[in-house]
């Protein structure tokens, strides 16, 4: 009985591994069809992004995904190379003598991707539709400053402000909310903010398919006006997770995988190693840095301010922590953003002796035996607070306490939420805490504003500073001036002087990463931050 | 019987009540307020006055228990509010992306079903064989590999090596083999493990001895007596994975890119989008309820006793 009993067992295990590998075939057959036909067509590229793209309105914020609103609308104004701001859906544009109106003659071969003209009307029509939802808007400058909109004729379009703010021009140029949706796009009651009926743009590409958390398939917008892409199709895959998208990547799924942190450094360098793809890294697009409270005791006083900055070896922490893909930061703005290229500030390198007279100079002595300073019996202690989500911060941070702990100070780093991060920098509840400003085109100005304005933190973190009042006058001064030379010598005051005072310290120039397959050619990265960089990039497969 | 299973009806209504009370709890006691979230999730500046306005607008300046009273009638009529992110209903939202997480989990539970079936019995009824030794090794690497690593491995070797199968995405059955596989394999480690002991103890029971004396064949007497009843445990152990299964989705959709819900979710917690996060807790609690109620209500089935000594009581 025992054989008929093994042998029934061998039959049934037969069975099913006849069944499993009958199964395995089957899928090797149709992965393979279907790995074939993904590559099959040569005119598409596919890249990955984390999150969907969302619902393509181009006058709310989340979760519309930036670049690809940039694909699909356009400025009247688009931002270049060096802070250049050169003509888009405007052909030219002429400001009055006091700054306050602004007058755009329209490009006139325009059409939205659904066969409708360009025009002052429906300019008009979008930026009424923005301003009214002020408060959702209210961050970028000058949306609260609007008096009028004005349809001058068929192809002329006049803004008119309440007050003269320079950088319009320059914020004209952001993905979101200035863009122009087409007539169709907007709801029956003509209120975006609740969503739009399709996305109508007049951008490069125009959205084919699409189903939300999987992939969306931009194709080419055959009626562009200007220089049409090269690549027929665009498919943004969306893969959440990092590791997923370098394994898809070197599948050979992905063409392109380029962002911000779009994958870890690790990843980044190992896929550059191998010699297979074709990496490269942006210019920078922001600077990461360390702000001190100087309304806290201990970062009250300047000396303790430069000792702390004296006492890091910032360049070998930049190095270590990013492999070498951010770069060190001399300066507080990246200097590739207008007006912050004639910044003469004091440079501190790297001095643990140095750090350590200033800090004895302070009144902060190391007593003996002890490893920590003293001042009046307090030790010197110094909270700084990191998003805990972020590994380039949570090693930084434990860099610094590291270094700093040579000199007497005791560093303890506490790894909060995002959220938590933001509201406790806004309520100006931290002692160090990291930032990063934000990049083109918003920058210069929408930092200086930032440093100026109550309940963002920094207004309160510069408490100490003995030219504060002049600084914010200054802060306040820098959109009113009409006067270009004035205005680039208010911002060299305002941001030697935040630097020098030593409460904001530039650490790196965060970058953008790219990497692509060999096929993929002419990728550059878009100077504005926000933007796509599809227009030039072909494929040859 | 039937007042047995309206009794146990009956008892979801406050184990719910207690769940609603404890989402209600959990969100009104995080350090970050939903109104403050909101503004933060749609980038508006948060001065007072739009706090205000907002907080007036989700009636969280009413007292608590109105605020409690009102999210419990709203959620009866399955009304979890309007996602911060998106604007959309919640509701909506969530069912939208249901389908693929359910798709998921069964998938997995089949699998498992299939492989640790065979494989814990024929572990047991062959303690100490090779079949035996292989059960013990792969239960052990299902229990301590984590998930989210088995799926970089699987895609690794599965779908980069060997281009077998995708690395991610959804449409065809192969896209739901690699997901399967990681999201069975804890499964399949614990009911095999399970199944074993629990052949292993019914062999030694004196029904078996009986019914080998009085000539039965051992074909009938391992399918018919020793299968029926050593599955019993693993049933219990399917149904209270059931929900954690239907949860635990969150780690392996966002490694291999399915667009269920607990990838929204993930998205949910860093967004602070609370009345997602709410709905979750919420439809969590209600798997977990049920997948119970109806895992007893096999057990049932499989075994008189139960609803009759629930009979008795009455």
């Amino acid at each position: 009985m025992s054989k008929r009993r093994n042998s029934k067992n061998v039959l049934f295990i037969s069975a099913i591994v006849l069944i499993l590998s009958t199964l395995l075939l089957g899928c090797t057959n149709e992965s393979k069809e279907n790995s074939t036909s993904n590559k099959d067509s040569k005119d598409m590229l596919t890249m990955a992004w984390p999150r969907d793209i969302g619902e393509m309105n181009p006058h709310v914020y989340n979760p519309s995904q930036l670049f690809a609103t940039s694909m699909i609308y356009e400025p009247l104004v688009s931002y270049q190379d060096g802070g250049k701001l050169k003509p888009h859906l405007a052909e030219s544009w002429e400001i009055s003598k006091d700054g306050k109106e602004y007058t755009f003659n329209l490009r006139q071969d325009v059409k939205f991707s659904d066969g409708t003209s360009f025009n002052a009307e429906i300019v008009k029509k979008n930026f009424d539709t923005i301003l009214k939802n002020v408060d959702l808007h209210s961050w970028l400058g000058f949306i609260t400053k609007v008096d009028q909109t004005e349809v001058i004729d068929q192809n002329t379009f006049k803004l008119t402000l309440k007050e003269p703010y320079y950088p319009t021009i320059q914020e004209l140029a952001v993905v979101r909310p200035v863009r122009f949706l087409g007539d169709a796009g907007f709801p029956k009651d003509g209120d975006t903010s609740k969503g739009v009926t399709k996305p109508v743009g007049t951008g490069p590409w125009v959205l084919e398919e699409y189903k939300a958390d999987e992939y969306a398939i931009f194709k080419r917008n055959e009626n562009y006006w200007g220089e049409l892409p090269k690549v027929k199709k665009i498919k943004v895959k969306i893969i959440p997770d990092a590791e997923t998208r370098v394994l898809a990547f070197e599948k050979g799924d992905l063409d392109l995988i380029y962002g911000e942190g779009a994958i870890s450094l690790d990843a980044f360098k190992q896929l550059e190693t191998t010699g297979n793809y074709q990496t490269s890294i942006s210019d920078p697009v922001a600077t990461r840095q360390l702000v001190m409270n100087t309304k806290k005791e201990q970062l009250s006083d300047l000396r303790v301010r430069q000792a702390l900055q004296y006492g890091f070896n910032k360049k070998a922490m930049v190095d270590g922590v990013t492999s070498g893909l951010e770069e060190k930061a001399d300066f507080i703005l990246p200097t590739n953003f207008p007006y912050t290229s004639d910044i003469d500030v004091k440079q501190i390198d790297y001095d643990v002796e140095k750090a350590k007279a200033l800090l004895d100079d302070a009144g902060w002595k190391l007593p003996k035996g002890k490893t920590v300073r003293e001042k009046d019996g307090k030790p010197l202690e110094i909270e700084l607070m990191y998003d805990s989500a972020e590994s380039i911060q949570k090693a930084m941070a434990e860099t610094l306490q590291s270094e700093w702990a040579a000199l007497g100070v005791k560093l303890n780093i506490v790894g909060v939420e995002l959220t938590v991060q933001i509201e406790r920098f806004k309520a100006n509840d931290f002692e160090l805490n990291f930032f990063s400003n934000y990049g083109a085109p918003y920058d210069p100005h929408t930092f200086v504003n930032v440093v100026g304005s109550e309940g963002f933190g920094f207004n309160e973190a510069i408490s100490s500073y003995p030219n504060r009042d002049e600084l914010l006058k200054q802060i306040a001064d820098v959109p009113r001036t009409t006067d270009e030379k004035e205005r680039q010598e208010l911002y060299s005051t305002i941001l030697e002087s935040l630097q020098d005072q030593g409460a904001i310290v530039p650490i790196s120039y965060i970058k953008k990463i790219a990497v692509y397959q060999k096929d993929v050619s002419n990728f550059t990265f878009p100077a504005n931050r926000d933007e796509h960089p599809f227009t030039g990039i072909s494929i040859e497969k | 019987m039937g007042t047995y299973i309206l009794k146990r009806i009956m008892a979801i209504i406050p184990i719910f009540l207690l769940a609603t009370l404890l989402t209600f709890g959990m969100i009104h006691l995080s350090p970050v307020d939903p109104a403050e979230a909101y503004l933060s999730a749609a980038h508006i500046q948060s001065t007072d006055e739009i706090l205000a306005q907002k907080r007036h607008e989700f009636g969280l300046d009413q007292p608590l228990h109105v605020q409690y009273v009102n999210s419990i009638i709203k959620i009866c009529q399955f009304d979890f509010g309007i996602s911060y992110v998106s604007n959309k209903p919640v509701w909506d939202e969530v069912t939208y992306r249901m389908p693929a997480t359910i798709q998921l989990a069964l998938g997995s539970i089949i699998l498992a079903i299939l492989v640790s079936v065979p494989l814990g019995f024929l572990a047991g009824i062959k303690k100490n064989s090779g079949i035996d030794h292989f059960s013990r090794l792969l239960s052990f690497f299902g229990a301590s590999i984590p998930s989210f690593w088995l799926g970089y491995l699987l895609i690794f070797f599965f779908s980069v090596k060997l281009d077998l199968f995708p690395v991610e995405g959804i449409g065809t059955w192969q896209h739901l083999v690699l997901p399967s596989v990681t999201l069975a394999m804890p499964l399949i480690a614990l009911y095999t493990r399970l199944l074993r002991a629990s052949v292993l103890e019914n062999l030694q029971e004196p029904y078996i001895l009986f019914a080998r004396t009085r000539g039965i064949h051992e074909k009938v007497i391992m399918g018919k007596h020793v299968l029926r009843i050593a599955i019993s445990p693993m049933i219990t152990g399917l149904g209270m994975n059931l929900g954690k299964l239907l949860t635990g989705t969150i780690i392996v959709e966002a490694v291999f890119s399915w667009p269920g819900f607990g990838r929204y979710f993930i998205e949910a917690i860093f967004n602070r989008d609370v009345p997602v996060i709410q709905c979750y807790v919420l439809l969590a609690a209600g798997l977990f309820i049920i997948s119970n109620l109806i895992v007893d209500l096999i057990q049932m089935y499989i075994d008189p006793r139960i609803s009759r000594k629930g009979g008795q009581r009455q």
